[in-house]
């Protein structure tokens, strides 16, 4: 029997970030046939950005495209679903999630709300922060206002003296020009730049260790889901699965056209290795942490370190030819020790 | 029922509610429920608490509404306006019809500071009203340009009607503060010039007062110097502050609060039960302002997921109209539209259906589009029969001065500003010029 | 009950309640003040100001609806009605109320307390590094609709004792 769903989504027509769920809902129509149809709305069109994820448990619309890190006020596990700062490549995740039990955990944290959930997008590392002033250093952090998301992200961002201000995305070019805020980091270079802050802003500096990589996708009310028959959720699920691989590519391309742009637009600084390696400690420390505040999300972290640790033989045993680096993440076994102790 | 005959349903059902006489926030917000009764899709009322708690709870720009509607009370609490108007008034007491042009003056100055228009209009009819009719000027000009010129403060920066405005578009309140600013001003510059027109051709409707009070020029200059300075300093410090990209608007809006009541407090004007009736006003005109909202985005998110938006915008595209006839035809809605719902209303179920439309055409300025509107938005204060101005000047106009004669009156300043809007439609610069100064 | 004694009961409620909150524009005018002095003096802003005067600010005008109501103040079109005469324009008032407030009265209960019931079970907060509850607010939000109902049916029982013409002085609005 055919369904007819209603899908919206957290972004904005304005933000290029809706590309990648434009592309599901294409993909998904023409693989399901007249089993199901796919009507997609605009962020905002039908609930605010924050109010997506509300809509999709309570039934309201059937499905709702999102970052997982807008749900980390629900439970802290949604925040490394969704990124990890100085840790996950895009490859990282989408190994993680097909190969590694990632997918598993998704549906469990989800599941815990009445959804099903199909991670179909990826991009590599963000852009880092547009300011009006340049950031050479940790320091030139201290007392600045800055629009970050996510727990971790925050907490780095306050250790090194600044404050974070949580807002949707489409909310972020407003929010710089009227001085909300001192600065933004929102997605990679070409989503940026959809957003428009090379108007408002004059300097950036990358690399945008807060977010590695991140992750997208859809938020499925389960007795929408199950109401399917199994063929058409397998055709979804092969739609996600070719989204994911497509979005790659999708925005790494973009982010290269968008970068040549940036370059001419504003100032570029880039952090130095030293300055790196010290954001990595710091962001080691806060993970830990956080994990031990949040057993569902030391679960998460737990797994997604023996990923890291699991895959760095073979990866590192392929340099030059690995993909990504093995990163110098937080010690395993204190994290889990607090994804056990429960 | 299909897409178009609920978006007619749902519209049908608002008129109705309107002219039965229910408030405006619940006839938008029953409306919405019946709407998607008729769709057969009770499960999207979910989408009504959803929009209501995104859209209008947690929103940082809208806290400006209520803190601006404060520094109105404070400032209508602090007694500037009055030593202001009666010092203007016996300075241009030998002026043809100088006592309306000092309401002009006056109400530009107000608009400037905060601009809410009912308290505009309140202490303008107050002081101006009874001593114009005394003086001979007749009632539909009196009424007229009170009126009038009391709307202006919604148009004038700050305003909170270009906040809402900014916040449901893509636009920034700087931007559109600058934007609106020039075409705001030269209208209060075009009721002035009516009058003084008026005054000349017709003294029989205007004579010069020859007043009794006779002050030396120079005190008098002064007098108005020492009274206009406080606002001057509200005007300068919110609006440069805000324009310049120092202060949010919501930041300026509470130091704004903050200083009014630094200049009560000064002019020892200072009283705690004024003080707490101030706050009382200001909670019931937010809530009624914000409940508005909340009724409207309830109607706007249901006609949305019923497809009544999306077959609205189909019906414009299909029409395929010259932009420039389109965007004539779209002011034309706003203007009938004035004269049945509030400047709320009109904003939220207009700007989902208009923007998308006019942003897809080319060579066409969303921001002079959204200003040309806000400026078209001044009718709806006035044409009857849902006008705030109408309403509160009936409220302090005396018996004897008829309803019929403020809406004779407040004809003549429609087409006044029928005529800002052609101006601001032929020379675009008038909205472009002052944001490109400030913004690049 | 007597009818009277319900509609004196419903009206100091809201009467109480928007005499407590209206207080509270002076707070997040503070709140903003406050921010503003740390973060353009000090360069050290505040964690929590932006979030919090945020949720007061929702808090302060929704829970003053009823109020607002009570007063009178939620603007009308009531220049066709005024022509009716009062039995007639009492009639129609009443119908409004039928047709229009309760539909949304309605939807707005039911569906807060669902939406606060999710929030408060889930515990949820902001989720920045500054964790600050959401669910309070979300309560507040079916309090406020709750109030807001009951004010309603103070109006229309003032309409069907003919106790309505009261409030024609106190007319308020923006
Ligand atoms: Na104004
Ligand atoms: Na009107």
């Amino acid at each position: 029997q055919d369904a007819n769903w209603q899908m919206t989504t957290t972004w904005p027509s304005s933000l290029e970030l809706i590309e990648i769920d434009r592309h599901f809902v294409e993909l998904a129509n023409a693989l399901t046939g007249d089993a199901l149809q796919i009507d997609f709305f605009e962020g905002g069109s039908l609930v605010p950005a924050g109010e997506v994820f509300g809509a999709v448990q309570n039934g309201v619309v059937q499905a709702g495209a999102d970052w997982p890190g807008y749900w980390a006020g629900r439970d802290a596990a949604f925040s490394p679903l969704a990124t990890t700062p100085s840790l996950f490549n895009a490859v990282d995740y989408v190994n993680w999630i097909q190969e590694w039990g990632g997918a598993e955990i998704y549906d469990e944290v989800y599941g815990r709300f009445g959804m099903v959930y199909l991670p179909y997008g990826v991009t590599n590392n963000e852009s880092g922060f547009h300011t009006n002033k340049p950031l050479q250093n940790l320091a030139d952090l201290q007392g600045m206002r800055l629009r970050v998301s996510g727990l971790e992200q925050g907490r780095i961002l306050e250790r090194l003296g600044g404050s974070q201000v949580s807002m949707a995305g489409g909310e972020i070019y407003q929010a710089l020009e009227r001085g909300v805020i001192d600065g933004a980091e929102f997605s990679t270079p070409n989503v940026d730049w959809s957003g428009g802050f090379q108007q408002v802003t004059s300097d950036w500096a990358t690399p945008g260790w807060h977010q590695s990589a991140s992750v997208f996708g859809v938020m499925i009310n389960k007795d929408a889901w199950d109401a399917l028959s199994p063929e058409t959720q397998n055709a979804l699920e092969t739609a996600a699965t070719a989204n994911l691989l497509w979005s790659l590519a999708f925005t790494e391309k973009r982010a290269t056209e968008a970068y040549a742009k940036w370059d001419e637009a504003v100032n570029i600084t880039r952090y130095d290795d030293e300055t790196l390696a010290e954001v990595q400690k710091i962001a080691n420390e806060v993970i830990t942490e956080v994990a031990c505040e949040n057993p569902t999300s030391a679960k998460v972290y737990l797994s997604q370190l023996e990923y890291l640790a699991d895959y760095a033989q073979w990866r590192d045993a392929s340099v030059p030819f690995n993909l990504g680096r093995t990163p110098d993440g937080p010690e395993i076994e204190p994290i889990r020790a607090c994804a056990e102790g429960q | 029922m299909g897409p178009e005959g609920i978006a007619l349903a749902m519209f049908g059902m608002l008129l109705i509610g309107l002219f039965m006489g229910h408030p405006l926030a619940f006839v938008l917000g029953g409306s919405a429920v019946l709407g998607a009764v008729l769709a057969g899709k009770t499960m999207v009322l979910g989408i009504v608490v959803n929009r209501i708690f995104g859209d209008v709870l947690d929103n940082y720009t809208l806290i400006a509404i209520p803190l601006f509607v404060l520094m109105a009370q404070f400032l209508s609490n602090s007694g500037v306006t009055d030593k202001m108007f009666e010092s203007l008034r016996l300075l241009m007491s030998d002026v043809r019809g100088g006592l309306a042009l000092a309401v002009v003056f006056i109400s530009i100055l107000l608009a400037a500071t905060t601009g809410i228009i009912g308290a505009s209009i309140t202490v303008m009819g107050v002081m101006a009203l009874r001593p114009m009719l005394n003086y001979g000027y007749a009632p539909s000009l009196t009424a007229g340009v009170i009126a009038a010129s009391g709307c202006l403060g919604i148009l004038i920066p700050p305003s909170i009607m270009l906040i809402l405005m900014a916040s449901y578009s893509p636009l920034s309140v700087g931007e559109l503060f600058a934007g609106a600013m020039i075409p705001g001003i030269v209208l209060g510059l075009l009721y002035a010039v009516y009058v003084a027109v008026i005054a000349v051709l017709r003294p029989d409707l205007a004579p010069p007062v020859h007043s009794d009070e006779r002050l030396p020029k120079g005190k008098l200059l002064r007098m108005l110097a020492v009274e206009a300075l406080p606002p001057l300093v509200l005007i300068f410090g919110i609006l440069g502050s805000l324009l310049a990209g120092i202060a949010t608007a919501t930041e300026a809006s509470a130091i704004g609060a903050a200083l009014a009541l630094l200049i009560v407090v000064a002019r020892g004007r200072f009283r705690l039960d004024t003080f707490y009736d101030a706050l009382k006003e200001t909670g019931k005109t937010s809530a009624m302002i914000l409940f508005i909202v909340v009724g409207a985005t309830a109607f706007t998110g249901v006609f949305n997921i019923t497809g009544g938006l999306r077959a609205t915008q189909e019906v414009i595209r299909a029409l395929d109209m010259a932009p420039w006839l389109l965007i004539a035809t779209m002011l034309f809605i706003v203007f009938v539209l004035g004269a049945f719902l509030d400047w709320t209303g009109i904003v939220l179920l207009s700007f989902p259906i208009f923007l998308p439309i006019v942003q897809e055409m080319e060579g066409i300025n969303l921001l002079w589009f959204v200003v040309l509107m806000a400026v078209v938005l001044q009718t709806s204060f006035l044409t009857p029969p849902f006008g705030y101005a109408l309403f509160y000047l009936r409220a302090i106009a005396p018996p004897q001065m008829r309803t019929t004669q403020i809406i004779v009156g407040v004809m003549p300043f429609i087409g006044l500003i029928v005529l800002m809007c052609i101006a601001v439609a032929l020379f675009p610069s008038l909205v472009t010029w002052l944001p490109q100064v400030l913004y690049g | 009950m007597d009818v009277n004694a319900i509609i004196k009961a419903i009206d100091s409620l809201n009467e109480v309640v928007g005499r407590i909150v209206c207080v509270l524009a002076i707070v997040f005018a503070a709140i903003i003040i406050y921010d503003v002095v740390l973060r353009y003096a000090f360069n050290a802003p505040t964690r929590w100001a932006f979030d919090l005067s945020k949720q007061i600010y929702g808090f302060y005008f929704v829970m003053l609806g009823g109020y607002a109501l009570r007063h009178q103040s939620h603007v009308r079109v009531d220049l066709l009605t005024e022509r009716l005469g009062d039995g007639g324009r009492r009639a129609v008032e009443i119908l409004g109320y039928l047709l229009f407030f309760l539909p949304f009265s309605w939807v707005f209960v039911a569906q807060t307390f669902a939406f606060a019931q999710t929030s408060w079970n889930q515990g949820e907060t902001t989720y920045g590094s500054v964790q600050l509850p959401v669910y309070p607010l979300k309560a507040a939000l079916f309090v406020a609709a709750v109030l807001l109902a009951l004010q309603g049916i103070s109006e229309v029982l003032k309409l069907l004792a003919g106790r309505d013409l009261y409030w024609r002085e106190t007319r308020h609005g923006a």
